[in-house]
């Protein structure tokens, strides 16, 4: 390993970690977001603005759970 | 009958270590969740406890051994490798005492190289090794998390800082659990894998494994993993409540851009191969969370005396590990200087331990907030 090897892991790691903190946070917001508005279409009786912010809730969701299961496969394949 | 002697200490030594790894590093995990009351204190460490306990299983891979690229590791011994654990306890206990996180890790490279250096001098330092893998990722890691953090609390009170609270934090704090998990797990598989490392290390130098990567044995894996479980399993709630509540009082989204920032940017470091400490990292994606929302929130006093900890932690540990090393040689290259000095460290443990168990309940809820 030279520096020169290390200087270019660091460089991606400036850009790559924050982008990877982004994606955990702009999903879960979308998982908070899309269930607080849902619950508050609901409780005005708007079933389809409340089914519509479910479904940003579910992407979130999905996106979340994507960025744990990678979290997870990048501790399995350590080495 | 005398290395026999010696192997014993220094597994003994090295469980040692595990366990104050454990409870060291228990509040990169769960002081967020605590402080944000996303899991009570108790349920918070048995968590994290159980979690660390099933990473230590995931990844059983020592060939990156701690140190390794750092000391030569021909000039390794197992006195040496007792010195250098030595070292990091006695960092762990002391920043522990103070209630400053600090990266068990860097303690334990500390160690090792002040034995080699007194064992070996100069020649058994790797200069460029400890620029690459300890220094610029110690500079690294709480810059890169601070920003991280820093610009997920911004975003996330853009999304929802216009919504009602009560949900919006309810919504965190079940977050905050998953994060608090995947830390835990993550804990659990890089520093278990250390202490079955130094184990190894010391049965190949003792002959009883042979071969240049020999697998760790079935009890050196359930002996690392339970160690480590059970020192998270106390709580260092000293650190708690440093990385909880006395750096700033944090709201759920703060908790969860910390923990989830940190997250992302370790395993995202592990993922290039640019291992940063979970400490460092945890700890500046709490400032970072922390200053965005208002620079004055922080308590930059007491950051300061985190930064002070962290420069001091190798040197520190090195010169305990060295003092360790001259004084067990004193008494020869027999047992009896190890002995000496792990009945004294074992004393210091049990009477620090005591002084904290006769200071009443750990913490709760409320002393978390305080």
């Amino acid at each position: 390993m030279t520096i020169a090897t290390d200087t270019a892991a660091l460089m991606e790691l400036v850009w790559a970690a924050p982008l990877a903190a982004l994606v955990v946070t702009i999903s879960w917001g979308l998982v908070v977001w899309g269930s607080t508005r849902a619950a508050d279409a609901r409780r005005d009786g708007r079933a389809g603005l409340a089914t519509l912010h479910l479904g940003v809730a579910a992407i979130g969701a999905a996106l979340f759970a994507a960025a744990v299961v990678f979290g997870l496969i990048v501790m399995m394949s350590k080495d | 009958m005398d290395s026999d002697i010696i192997l014993v200490i220094v597994v003994a030594t090295a469980l040692a270590f595990d366990f104050t790894n454990g409870f060291h590093d228990t509040a990169n995990a769960v002081a967020t969740s605590i402080s944000t009351r996303a899991l009570a204190p108790k349920t918070a460490v048995t968590m994290s406890a159980i979690l660390n306990f099933v990473g230590a299983f995931i990844s059983i891979e020592v060939a990156a051994t701690v140190a390794s690229g750092i000391v030569d590791a021909d000039l390794i011994d197992t006195t040496v490798i007792f010195a250098g654990l030595i070292g990091a306890i006695v960092w762990n206990l002391v920043t522990w005492y103070f209630g400053l996180p600090s990266s068990s890790s860097h303690a334990l490279i500390g160690g090792v190289v002040g034995a080699s250096f007194a064992s070996s001098g100069t020649d058994a330092i790797l200069g460029q090794g400890l620029l690459e893998k300890v220094i610029i990722p110690a500079l690294v890691a709480p810059v890169v998390a601070f920003l991280a953090a820093g610009v997920c609390i911004l975003i996330t009170y853009r999304m929802v800082g216009r919504l009602r609270p009560g949900p919006v934090n309810r919504g965190y704090r079940l977050g905050q659990i998953a994060s608090a998990s995947l830390l835990s797990l993550s804990h659990g598989t890089n520093d278990a894998q250390k202490t079955m490392g130094i184990i190894t290390l010391a049965l190949v130098a003792h002959g009883t494994l042979a071969g240049p990567s020999p697998a760790p044995p079935t009890w050196v894996i359930v002996s690392a993993a339970t160690a480590i479980a059970l020192g998270t399993y106390t709580g260092g709630w000293r650190i708690i409540r440093t990385m909880g509540s006395r750096i700033y009082k944090m709201d759920p989204a703060q908790g969860f851009a910390a923990q989830g920032g940190g997250a992302a940017v370790l395993l995202t470091a592990s993922h290039l191969g640019f291992p940063l400490s979970t400490t460092h990292s945890i700890t500046g994606a709490v400032l970072g969370a922390g200053a965005a929302k208002r620079l004055s929130a922080v308590r930059w006093g007491l950051a300061g005396n985190i930064a002070v900890a962290w420069a001091l932690t190798i040197p520190a540990a090195a010169f305990v590990g060295a003092l360790t090393y001259g004084v067990s040689r004193i008494f020869g290259d027999g047992a009896l200087g190890p002995v000496l000095i792990a009945v004294s460290l074992l004393m210091l443990m049990v009477a620090m331990f005591g002084k904290r168990m006769r200071g009443g309940p750990a913490i709760t809820a409320a002393a978390a907030d305080a």
